[in-house]
């Protein structure tokens, strides 16, 4: 419903609906490179990086600081190059939620990093992963 | 691929800044060294594997239940003023 609006960072604060373009997609899914950022209203602070081809696949992801407030991922200076990242608050950080059945897992080790101004991402794998889990454990799944 | 060979305590160095040294060999097992700036990712191939196979099963079609944070306070409750 709401129209893609140009990246601004107001827009990424407040917009339900962003268009976030990964140029090297996502690990294993190199060849997807465009994404629809959106909010289904009553889950947040999750959010689903829907297929903007394929409207029917997403993934799940969430603010990593909403599940861990401590959560330090050191992004390596390639990565921040890559990304054109200056400050540490250019950067929103997303990381991929697998649902398995009523148990969900977040994914600490490669989070998505995205340019607020640019709306352009990475999945990165931090340089201290060998500190965070791959499966860190969320509560358990209600019906949305 | 640059390929050399190395015995036990000899060392690469790659970029200058990053040394990695045989630390022993044991049949088929060698171990490892890497000193490198902190900021330099270093990782077994297997954790590229392990997150894209991650991401393949968190792909979804489903989106009937997302997982239920506890919600945080956003204000420090108020202590009760006692009467005077």
């Amino acid at each position: 419903m709401i129209a893609a609006e140009s990246p601004t960072l107001a827009t990424m604060e407040v917009g339900r609906e962003n268009i976030v373009h990964l140029p090297l997609g996502l690990l294993g899914f190199e060849s997807i490179k465009d994404y629809v950022l959106l909010t289904e209203p009553g889950q947040e602070p999750f959010r689903w990086l829907q297929v903007l081809n394929d409207p029917s696949l997403a993934f799940l992801v969430v603010p990593p600081f909403d599940v861990m407030p401590e959560y330090s991922p050191l992004i390596s200076p390639e990565d921040t190059r890559i990304l054109g990242l200056v400050r540490p608050s250019d950067a929103l950080l997303y990381n991929i939620v697998t649902l398995r059945g009523s148990r969900a897992t977040v994914n600490l080790k490669g989070p998505i990093v995205v340019n607020r101004y640019t709306l352009r991402g990475k999945q990165v794998v931090i340089s201290n992963a060998a500190g965070y889990s791959l499966h860190h454990p969320l509560p358990a799944a209600e019906e949305a | 691929m640059l390929i050399l060979s190395r015995k036990t305590n000899e060392c690469v160095v790659i970029d200058g800044r990053i040394t990695v040294k045989i630390v022993r060999v044991d049949g088929e097992v060698v171990k490892i060294g890497i000193e490198a700036p902190a900021d330099v990712p270093v990782h077994r191939l297997e954790i590229y594997e392990e997150i894209q196979r991650n991401n393949r099963e968190a792909l979804t079609n489903n989106r009937s239940t997302v997982p239920k944070l506890p919600l945080k306070p956003l204000v420090a409750a108020v202590p009760a003023v006692p009467a005077a």
